[in-house]
């Protein structure tokens, strides 16, 4: 059951075409990573699905086209961004701003109930939980972004650089606990990520990018044993 | 959640007003006494005294309604003081024409609400700067045009209107009488003011403010709500006209000059930006400082406000509202003080309060 | 939570102290300030056997503080030079020292009637404040109140309404004597004159062709032949000045109130070729800011009107009027410069017109005072110009209502008897 399906997806900013042609699809409960070189078009793409982006083409999610849509009527369908450099609230403190998350919820049990399992998820936030998000580390404030995107409920959670500026040790329990998550809600995801080892441990298929236009795709095996793959993104 | 008591404490003893705190006479007894107090002070002041006191009220207003859409939203509005204005000449024409006083106080709040939606469905499309260009305008055009319609402004010679002399029988003096009607209505705008940036909306207002895109990405429209605070701080703009009409019984083409919106502008920053009781010391700052500065020297009035105005920000970037705190800070820094952690409340006297201390500190300074 | 519990109770002890202050500065006195109703014949507020004193609330910052400091400067000099040789002998036979309290109110009509508020119980009576809105702002009180707002500096006809404003006695004249100074000039002409008319779109422009009309209507030899008008918001009346160029017209009748404006229409109607006689009012009239960079001297004639000796015109510079003044304005004004507004003229003007109501007033009331005010008639104020003078007798007018028409002569203005 496909839940997501980019077909044709083209964007621009001003005269420059950041995409020619992107497609790719993502399964209801699935994980699907993009790879591709720095302007390849990887979150240019997340920002087309999101709305933040005027793009053409075709973006289907759950059976209906979501293209021309304002990035607050994406969300309330149902796909959380969490954007490069997170863009957590800085005034808000930790609580405030995993409350944000819930904003067009109306089920106060559930929201809380949500709220303990994103601190249980991050035990980090939990100890920081009355901190401003400005005083957080850069790694908490991953944690505090990826946690607010699960308090909107979300049937898809896309992903973006998730562990850009993190230590290693730091990037590596953030894709714990995302994966944790993924196995735990079922919500489907899209993952942008430099670190193609990082995001191989998370998504089952993944599309390659190559200046605006999807070149390849294929499961995370299938993909990790091609040369070109393992040396433009695994290091050797 | 019973996990937060897990966090080391600060081993500071408890101050010891914190009982005192908790009991539930201060909680209720100290807004009472508050309403109470207010109920008396037009009784027992001198005439120059209450009418000082209902022009804070007029401006005060007024520097809230600014505060929705600046402090609260982040939306650069230089334009308040039109709406101000366009709420007094309603008032005025529709006090000359004879209308009910009911009536003439909704079409106060309602005609400039509307004229700030339609501002607003336009200017917000436009995003940051653009929105405080447009406001600009509105007091820019908004002079000549209330010299042009001189049918129903009286031109630049303005409206008079005496509507607030206190009713016979009453035995109050018109000072009286239009105080108690500026802290009635002004009061009923402040609560209901703070209710609104403390709620689901006051919350939307504040992530817009902070990041658009999070904003978006949280299912919150940034534009829908830029143009729900515009609208609301132009009705409240609106409501202070009315209150401009019931203290100075006088509008004309002046009242809403451009240089009215500035000062209006260094009021809110002055007060406190983004705070209620920061609004109310905005337009204390606003009527006060010009009497003051008149006793002290009327040909130096601007240089002692200017001087004044530089003071404050260098003492108090955060607005009087933040003095407090700041004496707080600095007291917690001599000997006894340790550490800066404020001590955590126990859970028992939390129940909805993550929901009530939605704000940073500044603001809960505002419960007043 | 603690935070906002504890400011709550630091926000209840200020309003404990607030409360202690007022009520300290009450004295127990509830009702003071609230004068109420006075003995007949007591003494009204603000004046005692040896002083009076005045309120001015006027423009002291702001754009329009030019003219606002001089409303101040000169009648406080005036007095100031009084006070210094003694005082004035009122009509009640006491011989008192008069003194000014002036409060800025930067234009702004809310800050004006706020400084009545302060000044309404401290004051004998208000005087000299300039501006329409500012002064039209605290007008109902000052009725209500009973405190006099006395040859105040506006030219809005509602202040010389005896019956809409008992208490109030514009000093300027109103728009309207300019207009119908200049139009009775024409009139008396002998001549045949085709006139075209640019005015301002507000009460100041209507006000000025009112009284031109007023003037001029009946008089066989007068055709208005075109008449046109211009926003304040305008940039530019070059289309007018085109337009009424083709009327044939031998003479403008042109009230603006804006410099630019007046310079940009004398030029263009030179570049067209077109040179009326040219009327012009007596604020945007100036030989040095307007005249001269506008070419004034191209044409037959610019007329403008006046009531007051102009102290920079070489022609008073010997005049025992214009010298006593400079020096009492640089000594008891404050203003050391030769001021640059006729304000300064009128509010030395104002400050001689008190004295002659205080020297008639029989009792120490404000009621004395505006009937002792009322009575002024044919009194020639110093600095005023031959041909006007002070006539507070007349309803409808304020108190100077009289102007003289003078004609430009390439470097000041001469007062004309007739038109050519």
């Amino acid at each position: 059951m496909t839940l997501l399906e980019l077909e044709g997806v083209t964007a621009a900013y001003g005269p420059v075409q950041v995409l020619e042609d992107v497609s790719l699809t993502v399964p209801d409960g699935g994980a699907v990573g993009i790879l591709g070189a720095n302007g390849a078009g990887k979150t240019t793409t997340l920002r087309a699905i999101s709305g933040t982006v005027r793009a053409g083409g075709r973006i289907v999610f759950d059976g209906r086209d979501v293209r021309g849509l304002r990035p607050d009527q994406v969300a309330a369908l149902g796909i959380a961004h969490v954007p490069e450099g997170r863009g957590t609230l800085g005034d808000l403190t930790v609580r405030e701003n995993l409350r944000v998350g819930a904003y067009l919820r109306k089920d106060a049990k559930g929201v809380e109930r949500d709220i303990d399992y994103c601190l249980d998820l991050f035990p980090n936030l939990q100890a920081r939980i009355r901190s401003n998000a400005s005083a957080l580390s850069g790694g908490e404030q991953q944690m505090l972004a990826v946690g607010r995107a699960i308090m909107s409920k979300p049937r898809l959670m896309l992903l973006d650089e998730a562990s850009l500026g993190l230590a290693p040790s730091t990037a590596k329990t953030v894709y714990d606990a995302i994966r944790r998550l993924r196995v735990e809600s079922g919500i489907a995801m899209l993952v942008v990520e430099q670190n193609a080892n990082l995001a191989f441990t998370l998504v089952d298929t993944a599309a390659v990018l190559e200046t605006g236009r999807t070149v390849l795709t294929g499961t995370s095996a299938e993909l990790k044993g091609m040369d070109e793959i393992r040396r433009a993104y695994l290091g050797g | 959640m019973a996990r937060v008591l897990d966090t080391p404490t600060p081993s500071t003893p408890p101050p010891p007003a914190r009982s005192l705190r908790q009991t539930p006479w201060v909680r209720w007894g100290a807004p009472l006494l508050l309403v109470a107090a207010l109920a008396v002070l037009p009784l027992v002041g001198t005439e120059s005294f209450n009418d000082t006191l209902a022009r804070i009220g007029v401006f005060a207003v007024a520097v809230l309604g600014l505060n929705v859409v600046m402090g609260y939203t982040g939306q650069v509005s230089l334009g308040q003081i039109f709406f101000l204005g366009l709420g007094a000449y309603v008032t005025a024409y529709g006090v000359q024409q004879g209308w009910n006083v009911v009536l003439v106080f909704v079409l106060a709040c309602l005609l400039p609400a509307v004229a700030g939606l339609l501002v607003a469905l336009a200017a917000a499309r436009l995003g940051g700067l653009a929105i405080a260009m447009v406001t600009i305008a509105l007091p820019i055009v908004g002079v000549p045009l209330a010299k042009r319609l001189s049918e129903f402004t009286g031109g630049s010679q303005g409206l008079s209107a005496r509507f607030t002399d206190a009713p016979e029988g009453s035995g109050l003096y018109d000072d009286q009488f239009q105080l108690y009607l500026v802290l009635g209505i002004g009061g009923v705008v402040f609560l209901l003011t703070a209710c609104l940036v403390r709620g689901k909306y006051g919350r939307a207002f504040a992530i817009v403010k902070d990041n658009e895109n999070v904003a978006s990405s949280m299912g919150i429209s940034p534009y829908r709500y830029k143009v729900l605070a515009f609208t609301i701080a132009s009705l409240i703009g609106g409501v202070s006209g009315f209150l401009y009409m019931v203290v100075v019984q006088y509008t004309s083409p002046e009242t809403m000059s451009f240089g009215h919106s500035i000062e209006l502008l260094v009021a809110m920053v002055i007060g406190g930006a983004g705070s209620i009781a920061g609004s109310l010391l905005g337009g204390v700052f606003y009527v006060v400082v010009p009497d003051l500065t008149n006793a002290v020297d009327p040909s130096l009035t601007s240089l002692l406000q200017g001087a004044l105005l530089l003071l404050v920000l260098f003492l108090l970037p955060g607005g009087l509202v933040s003095l407090p705190r700041a004496l707080a800070r600095r007291l917690r820094r001599s000997p006894a003080g340790r550490g800066s952690a404020a001590p955590p409340t126990p859970p028992s006297s939390t129940p909805g309060s993550a929901t009530a201390a939605e704000r940073p500190q500044t603001e809960r300074q505002g419960h007043a | 939570m603690n935070g906002h519990v504890r400011s709550r109770r630091t926000l209840g002890i200020a309003v404990a102290s607030a409360l202690a202050v007022t009520l300290s500065a009450c004295g127990g006195a509830t009702d003071a300030g609230r004068g109420g109703d006075t003995a007949e014949g007591a003494p009204s507020p603000g004046i005692t056997d040896d002083s009076v004193t005045l309120g001015i609330t006027t423009p002291l910052s702001g754009s329009t503080a030019g003219p606002g400091t001089c409303t101040v400067a000169g009648v406080r000099a005036y007095f100031g030079m009084r006070n210094a040789e003694g005082g004035i002998e009122f009509g009640d036979g006491q011989t008192r020292t008069v003194e000014i309290e002036a409060l800025d109110d930067t234009y702004d009509p809310q800050q004006a009637a706020a400084n009545y508020d302060q000044l309404k119980n401290e004051v004998f009576a208000m005087t000299a404040g300039l501006g329409t809105p500012t002064n039209r702002a605290w007008r109902d009180a000052a009725i209500a109140d009973e405190v006099p707002q006395a040859l105040i500096m506006t030219g809005d006809p509602i202040f010389s309404d005896t019956e809409q404003s008992p208490w109030q006695l514009g000093f300027v004249p109103i728009y309207q004597n300019e207009g119908e100074a200049f139009g009775e000039l024409l009139a008396a002409s002998g001549q045949q004159h085709r006139v075209a008319i640019l005015s301002q779109n507000d009460d100041y422009g209507e006000g000025y062709v009112e009284g031109f009309k007023a003037a001029v209507e009946g008089a066989d030899n007068i055709e208005i032949v075109d008449e046109l008008t211009y926003e304040a918001t305008d940039t530019s009346v070059d289309a007018q000045i085109t337009e009424l160029a083709n009327s044939g017209a031998d003479v403008i009748f042109n009230a603006m109130s804006l410099v630019p404006l007046v310079v940009g229409a004398l030029q263009k109607a030179q570049q067209l070729g077109w040179t009326p006689s040219w009327f012009l009012p007596s604020n945007t009239s100036s030989p040095g800011a307007v005249l001269e960079p506008g070419g004034g001297g191209a044409f037959p004639g610019i007329y403008s009107v006046s009531f007051a000796k102009a102290p920079a015109s070489p022609a008073f510079a010997e005049d025992e009027d214009v010298q006593t003044y400079l020096s009492a304005l640089a000594e008891y004004g404050d203003y050391p410069e030769p001021p640059a507004f006729p304000h300064c003229q009128w509010s030395w003007m104002v400050g001689a017109t008190l004295e002659q109501a205080f020297t008639q007033m029989e009792e120490p009331t404000r009621d004395s005072f505006m009937e002792a005010l009322r009575g002024i008639q044919g009194y020639e104020a110093p600095l005023m110009l031959p041909g006007t003078s002070v006539d507070t007798t007349q309803d409808g007018q304020p108190a100077v209502s009289s102007v003289v028409v003078q004609k430009y002569n390439g470097r000041g203005y001469d007062t004309v008897e007739s038109f050519g």
